[in-house]
């Protein structure tokens, strides 16, 4: 078992995988055109359209994110990190595999929009709602197709970090000890770490559920129902429930893994701090939510948390930090 | 003014509180990418100086919302009249200590007050006292604001004065469940007692 076995296993994926997300690519655009269509016709014919396209596509994303699944354990066991015998004097193992979890790099807004498909399956009440999250979910899956497709050259940093190790093999004693040096940290502190495997995967769920909360809250501008609310708390509870306590679990490890870096008030955590006080400004507003004024309050405030949200995703991505893939 | 009107402009100043930590936390994201013009600037002083200035911006709002959301001012204990003579006095108090000494010391005043306070209520709901009072009926549901409002607490306490403490981490973790399964008695108190049926 080695290097071959695992750029098989890759070709695989590439293989199995792209079908699948192309697939999805297309579902999406038919459930855009399905909810579009509804939303203007109130037609109950396609709104019939839209649940199929609906469980099609969620199935789909199940069956892709197996694959993943699948793929992160060929990498599991075929993968094996021998530390030099100078280095096993300072770390507590001789050795190491990669468990990496199925929410990084390129397959984060993977697991995020599939999480998302799930829960608007059980949005049921309301049809006006779930052909908005149709169009939101089209968008979403578009995106994940064209911008963050887990299929096609699959977990790039991985690739890069196994293929250093395989080739530093064939090197100098002094490569293979600086490269294993970078991989034990990496292994240890994140892709192993029990916080990788339930801090992301909290956020993500949450943010999955809130996006339906954004959604009953738009309802909520254009007309005061009820339930309509009643939808927005009911994922809005999901959601702040992750959302907190996934955000808390980020604060151990942050200590164990970065030690003395500077990552307070790192741009990212102010994000979520913002995002979180704003949650809490929102649930705190449905308390006297039978009043006109904090009726439309809540609602407001339920879109500008959405707002947050996804500017707080955002961050990695476009201002500099210690969460961000981008540098000054 | 009635009872209910108070606790209704309560809940909107919590809102603009909130919304004012929101502004801060917006104001560091934006400050620190003015700053981070190289990747060594953490290492500078300027960023050292970056984590004051925004701890003391939040340092403030910490306080006010910890008073408004009746964390600090023994809401649930006292009428509304002695309540506010309370929170009068305890702002004072932190007031004083922030103008004699600094901003952290009058905050730890305030956490320490508080802390009692919220153990206070946690022990009183847990004993179904009459004395104290919550805007939502039942006994889940005021059981997991106490223990939220509690876990809130501790969690800040825990943040401003135990950082070096070895029993910090410790702590944290205890402020995590108990916000956890706050949150959990205050959502889905029908759930829970369901799991538990009556005879």
């Amino acid at each position: 078992m080695g290097y071959i076995e695992y750029l098989a296993a890759r070709e695989i994926l590439g293989l199995i995988g792209q079908p699948v997300i192309t697939y999805i690519f297309f579902i999406s655009l038919f459930i855009c055109i399905f909810s579009i269509v509804y939303l203007i016709k109130r037609d109950n014919k396609y709104f019939d359209y839209l649940i199929k396209c609906l469980y099609v596509s969620t199935g789909l994303y199940l069956v892709g994110f197996f694959i993943l699944a699948w793929f992160h354990l060929q990498i599991y066991n075929t993968v094996l990190i021998e530390y030099p015998a100078a280095m096993q004097q300072m770390i507590p193992v001789e050795s190491s595999r990669f468990a990496i979890p199925l929410w990084i790099e390129n397959e984060k807004l993977y697991f995020w929009a599939m999480c998302a498909s799930v829960f608007v399956l059980t949005v049921k009440r309301r049809k006006d709602i779930l052909s908005f999250l149709g169009v939101i979910l089209s968008i979403f899956s578009v995106i994940v197709y064209l911008l963050s497709n887990p299929f096609n050259d699959p977990l790039p940093i991985v690739h890069g970090e196994i293929t250093r190790w395989f080739a530093a093999l064939f090197t100098s004693d002094m490569t293979i000890f600086q490269v294993a040096g970078t991989l034990y940290g990496r292994i240890t502190y994140y892709y192993n770490s029990t916080y990788m495997w339930t801090h992301p995967p909290m956020l993500f769920i949450a943010y999955a559920s809130l996006i339906i909360t954004f959604a009953a809250c738009v309802f909520m501008l254009l007309k005061k129902d009820r339930l309509y609310d009643e939808i927005a708390y009911k994922y809005s509870k999901i959601g702040y429930l992750l959302l907190t306590t996934g955000m808390l679990i980020g604060y151990p490890w942050a200590i164990e893994a970065w030690k003395d870096s500077a990552w307070w008030w790192d741009p990212k955590i102010s994000g979520s701090i913002m995002m979180w006080v704003l949650y809490s400004a929102y649930l705190h507003s449905r308390i006297y939510i039978s009043k006109d004024k904090m009726w439309k309050m809540t609602a407001y405030l339920g879109i500008i948390c959405f707002v947050s949200l996804i500017f707080t995703y955002l961050l990695t991505y476009i201002v500099p930090g210690i969460h961000s893939v981008v540098q000054p | 003014m009635k009872l209910k009107n108070y606790d209704y402009y309560l809940i909107i100043i919590t809102i603009l509180i909130l919304f004012g930590i929101g502004a801060v936390s917006l104001y560091g994201i934006t400050y620190y990418n003015y700053l981070a013009v190289d990747a060594q600037w953490t290492q500078t002083m300027q960023y050292s100086q970056y984590i004051y200035e925004m701890n003391s911006y939040i340092y403030p709002f910490l306080v006010l919302l910890l008073i408004s959301l009746g964390l600090c001012i023994p809401k649930r204990l006292f009428e509304q009249d002695m309540m506010i003579k309370t929170s009068a006095l305890i702002l004072g108090i932190t007031i004083i200590f922030t103008i004699f000494s600094d901003l952290e010391t009058g905050l730890g005043f305030i956490l320490v007050v508080m802390t009692v306070v919220q153990t206070i209520v946690l022990i009183l709901t847990i004993k179904k006292s009459r004395t104290i009072r919550f805007e939502k009926e039942g006994y889940l549901v005021r059981l997991g604001s106490s223990l939220l409002h509690l876990g809130i607490v501790i969690l800040i306490f825990n943040f401003v004065d135990f950082q070096d403490n070895p029993y910090h981490l410790l702590i944290f973790w205890f402020g995590v469940i108990l916000i956890t399964s706050g949150n959990i008695c205050s959502f889905y108190p029908e759930k829970i007692s369901s799991l538990f049926p009556h005879e």
